[in-house]
């Protein structure tokens, strides 16, 4: 049914309603979603590929949009960062040859025997606590049966009834360019489980029949599975609370969150309903979500393919099923239809004891806990900076953690924010640099700025050597000193000078004076090149007046 | 505590001639609400195992022959089970897992597994560096 739908949109173009319609808010949300260095060539790529459809967009789609609600939850698996898999000791790095971070336990050989890594219930604490949620202090293992490849047991070690982790909510902050506010989105579970291998269908190997390549480092990965409440309602809420998730994960150290290699993988449940209506609809699952941007983009796709598909009277087209959003179409399309609950067959892990916590152990982590992105914003919002820098600042832990440590040292707070989102942020997207890896320091900055303030050197002498400090280190002072930048306030020193280039010119004092006024600023840029760019610019410029005029 | 709030779950239901039984029925157990915790003792209904169900799940094939001798079979060993349901729980908290020494936890600790050869070698199809299946279709 759906397939004869979908081969009916392929041949009418022009009835390809929902990708384009939301595409052009989408080139700006990424930019504030992504973290600093990862927004680069490809948001252009799609940002000018998506214009192009533009502009046949019927306006029909907007109204009919309007009658319905989208309710939209999010299963979230967040990759570890531990050193061993989540049973055995095996080392785990991202790209390493195939097949190589195994032993038995992870390839499932008969008689191995699981062991938990204990930093696994330590991260699943840290989430728990940081996603506000009530903790169970005895909970388990559950084995989840199911037959794959990519699972050498045949079952997956995960839990089931009693997560370890339950009933929380994350405070979100949505992007300014979609009109800001804030959303707080309800938590249903935090969960351990174990991830499964890598399959890989190679070139040249049809689909039917023939060989699938399994790579087991993987297998055993230890993952979090974090289910939300069917709390959003847009593209926007879903991506920006994924995007929080990340977000909480890099603060917390859990994880890297990287979307790219599947460290954070999200899975949408979408459904629509007639504004009004109480029951939800028949929701559809979207899998292959590997940005945050195509994560808005497949959801609001979807909503409308659902909407159309109400208002045409064929709701039950709309059928439970999973589908998959293809980046080069920009749309969904059935994977699989769902028959019937999957068949788990879920029962307690026989092989692992109970997960026991003590109030001692998550009071010590509650502790531990560093400062978690939603205080930090409410916290920057305290300090005077504008929602705008707020957002940016907080993004990334490591920019904050560099703001931090700059006004720790007593540095102006809206100035380090100015420099930091200004020429620093500029320079690492140029480059393509974190913050970690410039040269300058937080102090260096904080000194930077004290001098500009103290106007021991000009804002513009200010700029030249933050450059040289990013690229190559070294201490405000020490460039000061080693290149004579001090600013010149001495106004004798800078009367010498305005006399000199006054007298360096009578043809155009003659113009001046003869009414040109504007030749004002030829005469400030010759004592500027004669300060060797030192001088104080008020101080010049209330000299240079009065020299100039005086002896009309 | 989440035990003690479930205790008034626990009231075992007898059926109705005296036995229950262990239940393996998909639904019962995977249509729980997630907030539901099942440790608790369910009601139990004598169902008729559903061999061909069960040859399914554990991915053997059954003529019609084996599965009308393996029926009466399965029976016998769920109500062997079923003898449990007798038991009186009512003053007993539950417990989600049987009592172990300690948590029995490891520290994060890498350690490369030495005999990785004779792990590979034992993999039936292995072309350097993945291990080869035939492709299969997720069967959920």
């Amino acid at each position: 049914m759906a397939l004869t739908f979908l081969r009916g949109i392929q041949l009418n173009p022009s009835m390809l309603y929902p990708s384009s319609y939301f595409a052009r808010k989408h080139g700006v949300l990424y930019c504030c979603m992504r973290s600093a260095q990862t927004q680069t060539a490809t948001q252009e790529k799609e940002q000018t590929k998506l214009k192009v459809s533009t502009q046949s967009q019927p306006k029909a789609v907007d109204k009919f949009l309007k009658d319905f609600e989208a309710v939209i939850g999010i299963e979230t698996h967040v990759q570890l960062s531990t050193l061993t898999k989540a049973f055995c000791s095996c080392p785990y790095n991202y790209g390493s040859p195939p097949n190589t971070s195994v032993c038995p336990v992870c390839m499932g050989l008969p008689g191995a025997l699981p062991v938990l890594n204990s930093k696994v219930i330590e991260c699943a604490v840290r989430v728990g606590l940081a996603l506000n949620c009530k903790l169970s202090l005895n909970s388990k293992f559950d084995r989840k049966q199911y037959f794959y490849p990519d699972l050498p047991k045949g079952y997956q070690i995960s839990q089931f009834d009693i997560p370890i982790a339950s009933g929380g909510y994350l405070d979100v902050d949505l992007p300014l360019e979609y009109g800001g506010g804030h959303r707080k989105f309800g938590i249903t579970r935090v969960h351990m489980e174990e991830d499964a291998g890598k399959l890989l269908h190679t070139d040249g190997v049809d689909l039917f029949g023939s060989l699938i390549q399994v790579d087991l480092n993987r297998a055993g990965v230890p993952l979090l599975e974090i289910v939300s409440e069917p709390d959003m309602r847009t593209g926007i809420e879903a991506a920006e609370y994924a995007a929080e998730l990340q977000r909480l994960v890099r603060y917390l150290g859990v994880g890297n969150g990287n979307m790219q290699e599947g460290s954070l993988r999200c899975d949408v449940n979408i459904s629509v309903r007639p504004i009004g209506q109480l029951e939800f609809g028949t929701k559809v699952e979207i899998k292959n979500l590997n940005s945050f941007s195509s994560m808005s983009r497949a959801i609001d796709y979807e909503i409308s393919r659902q909407v159309e598909l109400h208002n045409q009277g064929q709701i039950d087209q709309i059928v439970q099923e999973t589908r998959l959003w293809e980046e080069g179409a920009q749309k969904t399309v059935t994977m699989r239809k769902k028959e019937g609950l999957a068949d788990y067959r879920y029962f307690p892990e026989p092989d692992l004891p109970g997960v026991t916590l003590t109030e001692e152990y998550v009071n010590s982590i509650r502790e531990s806990l560093p400062e978690l992105p939603e205080d930090k914003r409410r916290r920057y919002e305290k300090m005077g900076l504008s929602m705008q820098d707020v957002l940016f600042l907080a993004n990334d832990i490591n920019i904050a953690d560099f703001f931090d440590t700059t006004t720790a040292g007593g540095a102006d707070i809206k100035l380090a924010a100015n420099w930091i989102m200004g020429d620093i942020a500029a320079y690492m997207k140029n480059e393509k640099v974190t913050i970690n890896e410039i040269k300058l320091t937080p102090q260096e900055l904080g000194e930077l700025i004290a001098s500009i303030k103290d106007e021991t050197i000009s804002g513009k002498i200010g700029k030249e050597i933050l450059f040289e400090l990013i690229a190559k280190g070294g201490t405000v002072k020490g460039l000061i000193k080693e290149k004579d930048l001090v600013q010149i306030v001495d106004t004798a020193e800078i009367e010498k000078m305005v006399d000199k280039v006054i007298a360096d010119s009578p043809k155009q004092l003659e113009q001046y004076r003869g009414g040109k006024t504007k030749l004002q600023g030829y005469f400030a840029g010759q004592v500027m090149k004669e300060s060797k760019g030192k001088a104080n610019p008020k101080l010049l410029n209330k000299i240079l007046l009065e020299k100039l005029n005086a002896k009309n | 505590m989440g035990s003690i709030s479930a205790l008034h779950y626990l009231k075992p239901t007898r059926t109705t001639n005296g036995t229950s039984l262990f239940n393996f029925s998909k639904n019962r157990i995977s249509q729980l609400p997630v907030a539901f915790r099942s440790y608790t003792v369910k009601s139990s209904v004598l169902e008729p195992p559903d061999v061909p169900r069960l040859a399914e799940t554990a991915r053997i094939s059954l003529n019609s022959q084996e599965i009308e001798e393996f029926a009466p079979k399965f029976r016998q060993v769920i109500d062997w089970f079923g003898q449990l349901q007798a038991v009186d729980l009512q003053s007993i908290e539950p417990a989600i897992r049987a009592d172990t020494e300690g948590d029995n936890l490891r520290g994060d600790v890498p350690e490369k597994f030495e005999n990785r050869e004779e792990l590979i070698s034992a993999v039936p199809s292995f072309e350097n560096p993945y291990i080869k299946v035939p492709k299969v279709l997720n069967k959920e």
